[in-house]
C-alpha cells in the first residue's frame, strides 16, 4: 500500500479557531502526520457551512485527502448539527463510491462527561458515515472530559496530556503507514484523564464561579419556561 | 395531553411530512393537541457551544430565534416526538439543529445515573420522548444505532418514558398507521 500523502482535518467545534478541545486533539494528530511527511490542511465546520463555495472547497479537499480526520465535540450523545450537515453533504457528493483504495476516515470525539463511553454512539454514527460515503474506516478515538484541553495545543497542556499524546502518537504512526488505529491507542485514550468524582467537583465549581462572574449565581437553576 | 412534534425532514422530503400528518391524525383521534415545528422552515441558528444558557442567561439561549421557542415548546409538553430521517444511524441535521439548542432545559450541575455522570434536571417534569426514524429500507445496523441514541438522549433529557421506532419509506400506509398506533401509548404513561 502506498503511504498516504495528504491529511485533511475538519474541526467540528463551532468555537473560534484555537479555542476548542477538538482542535487541540485533531491538530496534534495531524501535526504528527505532517512530521511524517504528509501535507495537511485544516478546515473549520462553522466557517465552511456558511457558504456554498466553502462547502465546495471542503468537498474538493475531501477528494484530495488520503487521511480524513474529523475532530468534534459530543453534542447530545451524537454529532453537532454543523458536523451532521457537513457529513450529509459529503456523503451526498460521494454517492456510489467504493471504499476500496479510498481515503481513511478517522473520528476523534471529546465529551463533557468524564467517561469516554458517552461517545460510543457518536463513533458508531461516524463509522456508519464512513461506510455510506465510501471511506475506509480507520477507527475512532474518544476522550471523556475534554474541556481541560481546550484553547491550547496539546503540547502545552502539561502532565495531564501525556496519556493523550501517547495515544495520538500511536494512532499517527499507524495512519502514516495507511493502517487503522491500533486498539491500544483507543483503549489508552478511553481511560479518564481525571477521576469522574474529581472532574464533576471541579466542573460544578467552575459553573458556580462562572455564574458569580456573570452576576447570575443565584439564578443558575432558573426555570424561565416553567408554566 | 400536550405534544410537540419536531419534523426533521430535509428539504423536499415529502415522506417525513406525510408521517407527520399521519401522526397528527393519530394524536387527534385520541383527543390530543400537537404543536408542530417543521424545522427546515424555521430560523434556528446553530449552537455556539458557549454555555451562556447555563452561566449567563440561565435556562435560555442567548440567541433570540425559533430555537428558543422550540425548547420552550418541548418543556411545556407531555410528549415530544422526534420525526427524522435516520442519518448514518443518528438524527438528521435539521432535527439536530433544534436538539443542540435544547441543552438550556437541563442544569449544568452533575448527578450520577446508573453510575455514569449526567446533568441534573432544571425542571420538575420533562416530556416523554418518542423518536420515529425513517429509513429507505431495513438496515439493522442503523436501527441499532438509532435505538441506542434515543436511549442515551432520553437519559440526558430526563424523559420519564421513551421509545424509538423505525419505519421504511417502502411501507404501505396501513402498516405505517399501525406502527404509529402501537408507538403512541408511550405518551399515556404517567410521568415520574
Ligand atoms: C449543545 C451541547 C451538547 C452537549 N452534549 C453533551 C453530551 O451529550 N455528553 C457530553 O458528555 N458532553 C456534552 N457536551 C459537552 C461538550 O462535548 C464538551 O464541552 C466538549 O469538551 C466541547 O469540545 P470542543 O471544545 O471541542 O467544542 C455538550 C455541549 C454542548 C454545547
Amino acid at each position: 500500500m502506498n503511504a498516504p500523502k495528504n491529511a485533511l482535518l475538519l474541526i467540528g467545534s463551532a468555537k473560534k479557531p484555537g479555542a476548542s478541545a477538538s482542535e487541540a486533539l485533531g491538530g496534534y494528530l495531524v501535526r504528527q502526520l505532517a512530521a511524517r511527511g504528509q501535507a495537511s490542511e485544516t478546515r473549520y465546520v462553522a466557517r465552511t457551512m456558511r457558504s456554498e463555495s466553502r462547502i465546495g472547497e471542503l468537498l474538493a479537499a475531501v477528494e484530495r485527502a488520503d487521511v480524513f480526520v474529523l475532530a468534534f465535540p459530543l453534542y447530545v450523545d451524537s454529532l453537532p448539527y454543523l458536523v451532521t450537515k457537513a457529513l450529509e453533504r459529503i456523503a451526498e457528493s460521494r454517492q456510489g463510491q467504493s471504499a476500496e483504495g479510498a481515503a481513511q476516515f478517522v473520528a476523534i470525539v471529546n465529551s463533557g462527561f468524564p467517561e469516554a463511553v458517552h461517545n460510543q454512539t457518536a463513533l458508531a454514527i461516524c463509522r456508519q458515515f464512513a461506510k455510506e460515503a465510501g471511506f475506509r474506516w480507520a477507527g475512532g478515538l474518544a476522550l471523556g472530559g475534554g474541556a481541560p484541553f481546550s484553547g491550547k495545543p496539546l503540547e502545552e497542556a502539561g502532565g495531564m496530556a501525556h496519556k493523550v499524546i501517547a495515544a495520538l502518537d500511536t494512532a499517527a504512526a499507524a495512519l502514516a503507514l495507511g493502517q487503522p488505529i491500533p486498539d491500544e491507542a483507543v483503549a489508552a485514550l478511553a481511560n479518564p484523564v481525571m477521576s469522574p468524582r474529581f472532574y464533576t467537583l471541579m466542573g460544578g465549581m467552575g459553573w458556580r464561579l462562572e455564574g458569580l462572574r456573570n452576576g447570575v449565581y443565584r439564578q443558575l437553576r432558573a426555570r424561565p419556561f416553567a408554566s | 395531553m400536550k405534544t410537540t412534534i419536531l419534523n426533521g425532514g430535509l428539504a423536499g422530503d415529502r415522506f417525513t411530512d406525510h408521517m407527520q400528518h399521519l401522526l397528527q391524525a393519530e394524536l387527534s383521534d385520541n383527543g390530543g393537541d400537537a404543536t408542530v415545528w417543521t424545522l427546515r422552515d424555521e430560523k434556528i441558528a446553530y449552537c455556539l457551544g458557549c454555555f451562556d444558557c447555563w452561566t449567563k442567561t440561565p435556562g435560555i439561549c442567548r440567541i433570540d430565534d425559533a430555537g428558543r421557542d422550540v425548547a420552550a415548546s418541548i418543556i411545556a409538553s407531555d410528549l415530544v416526538v422526534f420525526l427524522t430521517p435516520v442519518t448514518f444511524g443518528g438524527y438528521s441535521s435539521e432535527l439536530k439543529k433544534a436538539v443542540d439548542r435544547s441543552i438550556c432545559l437541563i442544569s449544568p450541575f452533575f448527578t450520577r445515573i446508573d453510575g455514569e455522570v449526567h446533568h441534573q434536571r432544571r425542571y420538575d417534569h420533562y416530556p416523554a420522548m418518542l423518536a420515529i426514524g425513517i429509513l429507505p429500507e431495513q438496515n439493522p445496523e442503523q436501527e441499532a444505532i438509532f435505538t441506542t441514541l434515543v436511549e442515551r438522549h432520553a437519559i440526558n433529557l430526563h424523559a420519564p418514558q421513551h421509545a424509538a421506532v423505525v419505519v421504511m419509506r417502502s411501507q404501505d400506509e396501513q402498516t405505517l398507521r399501525s406502527v404509529l398506533h402501537a408507538a403512541l401509548p408511550a405518551r399515556e404513561t404517567e410521568r415520574q
